[in-house]
């Protein structure tokens, strides 16, 4: 069963060296936020933030140097990334860019694209929105409509909507994913990424959608014969399908995964430290044995792309697993604590416990849903 | 792992499993089958597996000795060897020789002997997750109903991720235990808290999907799955039940309190 076998994870004096120094750098650069904005864990965006993390480069921190990366293991990065989050430091102005769309530029982009781009993304400068949802195409997304045209002059005409695109009102680019040859019935042939420059393409428009907390992240992208230059298209055309999955593999392999309700869980051993309650102890160690749990686990799939395997399985399962424990947490604090949940309350654990119930219903949609994630595990069990 | 144990562990692997196939779930041994298949498992050394190497045991790191647990507890068998290489290792540990097996039972133990045994059973239960989860697909895969395999079914698949899922973590939780008590230092005992709360879990879940999965021939006597989920549902309550562990560990992290929480993930 070694599918299921979880590399051990690698620690040493560097990765702990480092941990200090980003939490020394946390301390004093979020000071200011409070429970309930850390909350939002990677949802929160701010410019300046994440230009003080490439400041310290921190970011693009595997990358080559001569694209502005900082050739560190996967390790370190996971060290910075799990201390970012664990605070609840906002970090969505860099996220998406560092974790999955400047690695796949890395790989498929232009000598061009990734001078430019790369080194703007390391500086925390640069945001990226994910094309990949759209209205008939979620879970089933080989079934994408959206239509890149090549034209004559080699250039591409684009039309189509992409929906629940995360920032996408603030993104300076976009990867997307669409068809560029054949219909929706050829399937995953016939796709492709393209690089969608979101500030300087005329035909591209963003719509806001308010969440159910009023909050807007996520946005409807509509593309009207937008024109993207030759050199838009990503990798190669035609193999935008195994492109994007290898986009995925990175969008869902990291400690995010798990450490959605962190904050609420903190909050909930503030409330109940020192208690002498068996039923909080017993409740307390059971959540604290499946975070440390899963933590290794996740830090397995680390090792796994320091050794340039593919972590699609073992991703799934950490996601699978990660997003049913964030899940669990709302209820689990409701039962120990006798306070109402209310997001104006004064209590941070009332405001918190009211922010992640809410919050939580898309743990396991976003990034893969927990039935899509379930069938990629029961396939590599050989059952389909 | 170095070559000797890896040819121990294929050898132990084959005698327990050819042992394994013989305890036809249900059916007593023979007095002469159980003679002769402890004699078997005393001439390849096992009761002594877990003693250091003066006293006549492998000499095997403590990582490579767990890893012999492991194919233990994938190979059910009619004797209590787990038992007797605690035992075995506890009786030299005091000075003593090791004893005739096998030893049914390990009476009283000092704390560090409890915290041993807890950890060992940890890696045992890991092994029949191995052997449960191994079944079960080749049961889903085999087991035809409405003209196609169970494994065809969605619902089943979904059922038979979750089980992976579990088993993976249990293990993982297991293994750093394991990692942990080479290391020395004083997180072995949080971490063994830790694995027996999350692999007890896993055992639960797995071994309650493992039945559903299984159907009416998964409850008979005359199936081998029984060995192994009746023996998950001892081995999580003993040396510390699971409950007790789980309480070990929230009190730790509720007597450290909230700043120090998330410092103390990192180093678990
Ligand atoms: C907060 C948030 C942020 C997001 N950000 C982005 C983003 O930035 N960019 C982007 O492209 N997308 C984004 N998404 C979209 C996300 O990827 C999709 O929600 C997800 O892929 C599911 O698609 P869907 O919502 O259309 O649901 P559907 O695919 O319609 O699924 C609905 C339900 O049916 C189930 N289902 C579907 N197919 C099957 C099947 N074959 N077997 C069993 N069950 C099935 C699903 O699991 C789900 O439970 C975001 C979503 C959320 C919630």
């Amino acid at each position: 069963m070694t599918l299921l076998t979880f590399p051990p994870p690698v620690e040493n004096e560097a990765t702990e060296a480092l941990r200090t120094e980003v939490r020394a750098f946390l301390a004093e650069a979020i000071a200011t936020r409070t429970p309930l904005e850390r909350a939002e864990s990677w949802n929160g965006f701010d410019r300046e933030f994440s230009r003080a993390m490439g400041a310290r480069g921190w970011l693009g921190m595997t990358w080559p140097k001569e694209y502005g990366g900082h050739e560190r293991s996967a390790f370190e990065r996971y060290v910075v990334v799990e201390e970012t989050l664990a605070a609840g430091a906002p970090v969505a102005a860099h996220w998406i860019a560092d974790r999955q769309s400047g690695p796949s530029l890395l790989r498929y982009g232009t000598e061009a694209q990734k001078r430019t781009i790369l080194p703007r993304i390391a500086a925390g400068d640069c945001v990226f929105c994910i094309g990949m949802s759209e209205p008939d195409s979620g879970s089933d997304l080989a079934a994408t409509r959206t239509r890149a045209e090549r034209q004559v002059d080699g250039s591409w005409t684009v039309n189509g909507t992409k929906l629940w695109t995360t920032y996408g009102h603030e993104a300076d680019y976009m990867i997307l994913f669409c068809r560029t040859s054949g219909t929706p019935a050829d399937r995953h042939k016939g796709t492709s990424q393209l690089l969608v420059d979101m500030k300087a393409t005329p035909g591209v428009t963003v719509r806001p959608i308010y969440d159910v907390m009023g909050q807007h992240h996520f946005n409807e992208v509509h593309f009207e014969d937008a024109v993207l230059p030759p050199d838009a298209i990503l990798g190669t055309e035609g193999q935008g399908w195994a492109q994007v999955m290898g986009e995925l593999a990175y969008e869902r392999s990291g400690p995010e995964r798990f450490l959605s309700s962190i904050q609420l869980l903190l909050e909930l051993i503030g409330t109940l430290q020192g208690s002498e309650s068996v039923a909080a102890q017993t409740a307390v160690g059971r959540l604290f044995s499946h975070l440390v749990t899963l933590r290794h686990m996740s830090r397995g799939v680390a090792a796994l792309l320091e050794a340039g395997e593919d972590p699609t399985v073992h991703a799934a399962i950490v996601k699978d697993l990660g997003a049913t424990f964030e899940q669990d947490l709302p209820d689990i604090a409701r039962s120990l604590v006798d306070e109402e949940p209310d997001l104006q309350s004064t209590s941070d654990f009332a405001a918190v416990l009211a922010y992640t119930t809410m919050a939580a219903p898309a743990f396991s949609l976003r990034g893969g849903t927990r039935e899509i994630l379930r069938g990629i595990i029961a396939r590599q069990l050989g059952l389909r | 792992m170095d070559d000797i144990s890896s040819i121990l562990y294929e050898s132990a692997q084959r005698l327990l499993g050819d042992l394994s196939e013989r305890v036809l779930a249900g059916q007593a041994l023979t007095d002469k089958d159980r003679a002769d298949g402890w004699r078997r498992i005393e001439e390849m050394g096992l009761p002594v597996a877990l003693v250091s190497e003066e006293a006549g045991g492998f000499g095997f790191s403590d990582a490579d000795a767990f890893g012999l647990v492991r194919i233990c507890g994938r190979h059910i068998v009619a004797w209590p060897l787990v038992e007797t290489m605690l035992a075995n290792r506890f009786a030299v540990e005091n000075g003593s020789e090791p004893l005739e097996g096998p030893v049914e039972t390990l009476g009283e133990l000092t704390p560090e002997q409890r915290e041993a045994a807890a950890l060992t059973r940890a890696v045992q239960m890991a092994g029949a997750l191995d052997a449960i989860l191994a079944m079960t697909i080749s049961h889903v895969q085999e087991r035809q109903q409405f003209g196609r395999a169970l494994a065809k079914f969605q619902a089943v698949q979904h059922s038979l991720a979750i089980l992976a899922s579990e088993v993976a973590a249990g293990q993982a939780a297991a293994d750093h235990a394991v990692a942990r008590r080479a290391q020395g230092g004083d997180g072995a005992t949080l971490a063994i808290g830790i694995a027996r709360a999350r692999i007890g879990e896993a055992c639960s879940k797995a071994a309650a999907i493992a039945h559903q999965l299984h159907g009416a021939i998964g409850y008979a006597q005359e199936h081998r799955l029984h060995l192994y989920t009746t023996s998950l549902w001892k081995w999580r309550d003993e040396f510390g039940t699971q409950a007790w562990w789980t309480q070990q560990v929230g009190r730790e992290v509720l007597a450290s309190g909230r700043d120090a929480f998330w410092p103390m993930v990192t180093a678990a």
